[in-house]
């Protein structure tokens, strides 16, 4: 009975307007010492959209997607998830919230095996918390073949550490697709790519709206953001200066922006 | 014409047969050199191979077969196994404990003490149980103590536990005295830690016992999958969702846990404990764990390569008494071994790369 009426409560606002936003943040904003990393920042992922992050090097990009995945905590602000406050201060809230990051500097343990860096505390286990081996490489092979196909990996037993830039990226993707939630943070990913494989990349990300996965790509490459982006929001020390959807606005427009301010 | 014939099947014949030899010697090179304990693998049965065949031409000079010979060398394994296996574990998760030596004395004296004046005295066959579960208690908790000053402060753990080495070294003789202590415990206690059984003491079942555990931990649990991704890049783990104040809390109590019972192992074996017997032991359990492969730096390592070196370190330590070496000798050999192990390593993961 209670239930029933909470779940009433709940739904009745939205009927009838836009689902709120996946993810939300509020005027939020941190300091390194005397750096301002971020200043008032507003900034929001919504349904089933490709959002382009633009801006030249230490504009805070980085900052702001490490505060997404609750790796920084913000020093003031408010973070809201469909619509409700949140609190993201660790890596586990930003998980619970469906956040799956790929890092810039890519978060790959080299010892270990390419099977054991995907499942990385999220191991396959059986009741006791004893590894499924078998399964997780089976797991393993099929994401790196299906995701993002990039030559040379041909064993999931394979060393990280024995793997090239590119490989390991493709890895890192690997990672983040297979436990795909509902937003997407792609920090720099094609850093390490080749021409071939970015495509494969962008075109899978764009192709993560029909599945309901919402993205959002860092890049200092405007083209590469022109591809796939439904929206760009380009950020100048600390602050987001413009922000236009892609109908609204142009490549040489964007390019302006990220250069002038 | 049938010559021919008959030369062309011997030719296919031979080759098929170098083809098979080829197989097999690239699968064997290749398994080396995914393991990690391949290079000391190769080393050990080499070592191995070379003692027995001098055992059986010279059985008189070099006694290396002979049935006392191979049971002493069994026996003395296991303290120090069972302590590297803590001590490499630990340091796979990227830290080190020197204080195991100390521990090692520290809680045998101390489960002996209680075994013997509490409890019902030593003669109730569950006093030592009780003892030597209060011992290992201790270890534990000392290893959640070098755990928490570390992570807390964020201090080396190669200087908090420098530290809590020298505590435990004093704290043993504030508590006990420098004075041996006996401990005579009844059966089932006596057989069940220092009992032996053909070749082998109870000792050393525990330590392969223990070795076979703690593979399935590290090798096959997450919490030994954590323990590789901590130690490999404590960044990437991080950002992954794992906790490593968490991880490396477990992996300081297991590394005390099993510091204290291979002090209580070793005690029960020969009746008594000197209260500074552990020392220099922390050293050699590195040395055993470097020897078989694990990474100084963490993240890399396993428990075949812990047991390989420990075993290697003994067998050079038998070759050497065999031959009646002076004692000094030992240490020259260990370290000339530990250097050997790693370059071979080295070079190993380096020709696997290409």
């Amino acid at each position: 009975m209670m239930q029933g009426e909470a779940r009433v409560m709940e739904v009745a606002p939205a009927t009838g307007l836009e689902p709120p936003p996946l993810y939300e943040a509020r005027n939020v904003s941190k300091r390194y010492g005397n750096v301002r990393a971020l200043v008032g920042v507003t900034f929001h992922v919504g349904c089933r959209e490709v959002v382009g992050l633009l801006g030249d090097n230490g504009a805070g990009k980085s900052t702001l997607i490490r505060m997404m995945s609750g790796i920084v905590r913000p020093d003031s602000g408010e973070i809201l998830a469909d619509g409700k406050p949140v609190r993201v201060v660790s890596r586990s809230d930003s998980e619970r919230l469906g956040i799956e990051t790929i890092y810039q500097d890519i978060a790959l343990v080299d010892p270990m095996s390419i099977t054991r860096n995907i499942f990385m505390g999220r191991e396959i286990t059986s009741r006791f918390g004893f590894m499924r081996h078998k399964r997780m490489a089976e797991l393993a092979v099929d994401v790196l073949q299906s995701a993002v196909h990039i030559a040379g990996i041909d064993h999931p037993d394979t060393e990280v550490g024995f793997l090239s830039g590119g490989q390991k990226q493709a890895v890192a993707i690997a990672r983040a697709v297979y436990f795909k939630r509902r937003i997407l943070l792609l920090d720099e990913p094609t850093s390490a790519l080749s021409v071939r494989e970015t495509e494969r990349l962008l075109a899978y990300v764009a192709g993560l709206k029909q599945e309901n996965v919402s993205s959002v790509l860092v890049t200092h490459n405007l083209y590469h953001a022109f591809m796939v982006c439904d929206r760009f929001v380009v950020m100048s020390h600390g602050q987001v200066v413009f922000e236009a959807a892609k109908e609204e606005t142009t490549i040489e427009d964007l390019t302006d922006h990220v250069i002038r301010t | 014409m049938d010559r021919l014939k008959f030369a062309g099947k011997v030719a296919t014949g031979s080759d098929t047969l170098s083809l098979g030899w080829n197989a097999v010697i690239q699968r064997l090179r290749a398994a080396v050199r995914k393991r990690p304990a391949g290079g000391i693998a190769v080393l050990f049965v080499l070592v191995q191979l070379t003692c027995i065949a001098g055992g059986l031409i010279f059985p008189e000079q070099f006694r290396y077969l002979n049935p006392a010979n191979i049971r002493v060398t069994v026996m003395s394994v296991a303290p120090l196994g069972i302590m590297s296996l803590g001590v490499g574990m630990l340091m796979i998760a990227g830290e080190f404990d020197l204080s195991v030596g100390a521990l090692y004395s520290f809680c045998a004296v101390f489960a002996a003490t209680m075994a013997n004046n509490h409890f019902g005295g030593i003669n109730n066959p569950l006093s030592p149980f009780i003892g030597a579960s209060l011992g290992v208690g201790i270890g534990i908790a000392a290893g959640l103590l070098n755990g928490a000053v570390t992570i807390g402060f964020g201090i080396p753990s190669f200087i908090t536990t420098l530290g809590t080495m020298l505590l435990w070294n004093g704290g043993v003789l504030l508590y006990n005295g420098a004075s041996a202590v006996d401990f005579l415990p009844k059966p089932p206690f006596a057989p069940l830690f220092g009992g032996q059984f053909w070749l082998m003491d109870s000792g050393f079942l525990w330590f392969l016992g223990l070795a076979v555990v703690c593979s399935f931990v590290l090798h096959h649990h997450k919490l030994g999958n954590h323990f590789y991704a901590v130690g490999g890049n404590q960044q990437a783990a991080v950002a992954i969702g794992i906790d490593p104040a968490k991880v490396k809390l477990i992996a300081f109590a297991i590394t005390g846990g099993l510091a204290a019972f291979s002090g209580i192992v070793a005690m029960t074996r020969v009746s008594s404990v000197q209260p500074g017997g552990g020392m220099g032991m922390e050293l050699r359990s590195i040395a055993a764990c470097v020897i078989g492969g694990v990474a100084l730096m963490g993240g890399r390592g396993s428990i075949v390569g812990v047991v390989l070196g420990t075993a290697l370190v003994f067998t050079i330590n038998d070759v050497l008494l065999l031959l009646r070496a002076p004692g000094f000798y030992f240490d020259m050999f260990v370290g000339a071994l530990i250097m050997l192990a790693v370059i071979l390593n080295h070079s190993i993961r380096r020709r696997s790369w290409t």
